[in-house]
């Protein structure tokens, strides 16, 4: 028979008062007597707190009465006796797999996560940005624009003459490109989702030929047809809220879309879609016949004016060296035409303020 | 079996201290805790995350019943299905509060609507402390018997209120003396069995232990941060006691700089080698640490408490203070 002697909790006091209880195996009870009352609990309404050598028997709610005992065979007996009854759930039955299996299903599932995190969620969070409106895009885009416009000073001729100059090729933009030319030293040039690209002054004072300028405005024109911003930004969110979920942190999910908005600043494009641009960018080129070196003469330049100092157009772009060879290798794939474009060079001076506008003659 | 208290302390101190007839020990294992930790991630993982309330009630009720006071455990009685139906009632707030300041921006009026929002979420760290605490003392207990929390709702969102403003106004130099009057609000309140707990500190005081604490820690390229800890915790250890009528049982921090030293360096050393899996063990090692380096002493008869607390199931504070990050602090 199972049974010991055990303390008794009766939910009014805390005194502690001896008990002999058993398990009455018929009626399926747990069964003490205590100053001449006999107490009877039927094992379904028990649970028991088996916990790091003890064990506790709670029975009822208001109030909660409580039998104690750390002895070990009565500890086992009666648990063996409630599983052969089926009133172990199935929660306790993975508990009772022992460290083993455990280490095994948290390696698994750390493993699960690695190769989830690394191969399936940016697939599926690019595909998701079909979900998203485009005028989400433009929203975003034309905040940020305002917000950065506002510290910075514009360069009205060198924007005037960008936009003329990139009206005469053909960008294959899916949206209305808008120029604008920011004068400062920095090294950089970037795109927003809602078809603004900024340029620096900086990056066009380095540039020697049109086809360099042309090489950089289909670059980052790219980035705007094919989302990348979303993309990013999706990937950032799919992945954040992967993780948290993942490693159960809940309150982390409320402060995430402020954290996203913000990164949009320092959003740099991951390697892959930085080649997609370079790659998409150089058939751009082709197509206006222009010599599809210019992009990586431009690389080049970037990397060998700069070489203590990384411009920032180089830091967040992938290594230089491996990219120039990337294109170079394509280039040689393809056949193409390049024409002296006269109408380009006139006006690529006139960015590099340089040249005559056309009314000052 | 015989009911004994345990006479046994770990350290030789605690026997020359004499009068310290009462004992908080933790028996939890690190291994066991494993086990119930994987478990629930696989589960939360599975479910998305649904089942997150079931999973901490499993985690609290290891902690809490591997946690004894002479010899006896204490149990978390809170079902995942309670925190569960808080859970839901704490996203609805955030989604009404939400919900009122898009539409305030709807009609155009963003700055009113925003001024609401803030309101509205300093409101709520007062409301999800009350109500969590509510709710985990209640589902607290020791031999049967429950702890509770006394606070007033009204009572507690005003002060908060008052100190919030005050901390904002002196540029957060009043953040001392809003922590300490919240722990000493908080602490105050609570209630176990027929015994109420008391929490003695001072905001001047805290402040120049936070002053010192920086100012040394930056001297010593963060070397003293552990001091500083260990100052802290004695500090909120300290001052808390727990009195019955004219009786009282007072407790005190054993834990030197050096201790916390050696409690966080290896807690960071298993966080980092294991991948974070070893979680468990730094908890189980934290729980052994502090339950060991509290010192009880005094003269109330643990023998005589009496049940006077009524029970509570609403668990919304619990899921809100879980959504905003606030740390228990009991």
């Amino acid at each position: 028979m199972i049974q010991t002697q055990a303390l008794f909790f009766d939910g009014e006091s805390s005194k502690p008062q001896s008990i002999a209880v058993y398990i009455d195996e018929r009626f399926e009870e747990v069964v003490f007597s205590l100053s001449s009352i006999i107490y009877k609990w039927p094992v379904g309404e028990i649970s028991l707190h088996i916990i790091a050598g003890a064990m506790e028997i709670h029975h009822g709610s208001e109030p909660v009465q409580v039998i104690k005992t750390d002895d070990a065979s009565f500890i086992s007996g009666l648990k063996l006796y409630m599983k052969e009854r089926g009133h172990i759930g199935w929660y306790q039955k993975i508990i009772d797999l022992g460290i083993k299996a455990h280490i095994a299903i948290g390696l698994l599932i750390l493993g699960f996560i690695i190769a989830g995190y690394l191969f399936v969620l940016p697939k599926v969070a690019e595909k998701a940005v079909f979900l998203i409106p485009e005028s989400y895009d433009n929203e975003m885009g034309s905040g940020f624009y305002n917000q950065f416009v506002t510290f910075k000073t514009i360069d009205a001729e060198k924007t005037e003459a960008l936009t003329l100059f990139a009206n005469q090729l053909e960008l294959a933009n899916e949206k209305d490109l808008k120029f604008t030319v920011i004068k400062s030293d920095v090294v950089n040039a970037f795109a927003l989702p809602d078809g603004n690209i900024i340029v620096f002054t900086g990056i066009i004072d380095l540039m020697e030929g049109y086809d360099e300028l042309a090489g950089l405005l289909s670059h980052e024109v790219v980035h705007i047809n094919e989302r990348h911003s979303m993309k990013m930004l999706c990937r950032n969110l799919a992945g954040y809220l992967f993780l948290s979920v993942a490693l159960s942190d809940v309150n982390g999910v409320v402060g995430i879309i402020g954290d996203n908005i913000h990164s949009l600043q320092s959003l740099s494009y991951s390697r892959q879609f930085e080649q997609e641009a370079d790659i998409k960018g150089m058939e751009i080129l082709i197509k206006n016949n222009i010599d599809p070196e210019g992009m990586t003469r431009l690389f080049q330049r970037l990397q060998k004016d700069y070489d203590k100092l990384i411009p920032e157009f180089i830091s967040s772009h992938p290594v230089t060296e491996n990219r120039i060879h990337y294109i170079e290798k394509r280039i040689k794939e393809k056949q193409y035409n390049e024409f002296e474009n006269e109408g380009l060079k006139k006006l690529f001076l006139q960015v590099k303020g340089l040249g005559k506008h056309s009314w000052d003659k | 079996m015989v009911y004994l208290i345990n006479l046994k302390p770990k350290n030789m101190e605690n026997i020359n201290s004499g009068s310290s007839n009462f004992k908080l020990s933790f028996h939890g294992k690190g291994g066991e805790y494993f086990g119930i930790v994987i478990v629930n991630w696989l589960l939360t993982i599975i479910t998305l995350g649904i089942y997150y309330p079931w999973a901490k009630a499993a985690q609290l009720k290891y902690l809490y019943g591997a946690t004894a006071l002479n010899n006896d455990r204490f149990a978390f009685h809170g079902t995942g299905k309670e925190m569960f139906k808080g859970f839901i009632k704490a996203i609805l707030i955030f989604i009404v509060i939400f919900g009122v300041l898009f539409l305030f921006i709807r009609l155009n009026m963003p700055i009113v609507g925003f001024i609401l929002f803030y309101l509205c979420f300093i409101a709520i760290v007062p409301l999800a402390i009350h109500g969590s605490y509510r709710y985990r003392m209640s589902r607290t207990s020791w031999r049967g018997i429950r702890f509770g929390y006394r606070g007033d709702k009204k009572e507690l969102i005003i002060n908060f209120f008052k100190w919030f403003l005050l901390t904002i106004v002196t540029i957060g130099i009043y953040g001392a003396w809003m922590a300490i009057n919240l722990r000493k609000y908080v602490l105050g309140k609570v209630r176990f069995g027929d015994m109420e707990f008391k929490y003695d500190g001072d905001g001047g005081e805290f402040f120049i232990i936070n002053l010192k604490g920086y100012l040394l820690s930056i001297i010593t390229l963060g070397i003293y941060m552990f001091w500083w800890q260990s100052e802290l915790f004695a500090y909120y250890i300290d001052n808390l006691t727990v009195n019955k009528g004219e009786k009282k049982i007072t407790m005190k921090s054993t834990a030197t700089g050096g201790d916390f030293f050696g409690l966080l360096i290896v807690n960071m050393l298993i966080l980092i080698f294991t991948l974070g899996i070893g979680y468990a063990w730094v908890v189980t090692r934290t729980m052994n640490f502090i339950a060991n380096k509290i010192e009880l002493s005094g003269d109330i008869n643990l023998d005589e408490i009496k049940q006077s607390e009524e029970s509570y199931a609403d668990a919304t504070g619990e899921d809100l203070t879980d959504m905003l990050d606030i740390d228990f602090i009991f």
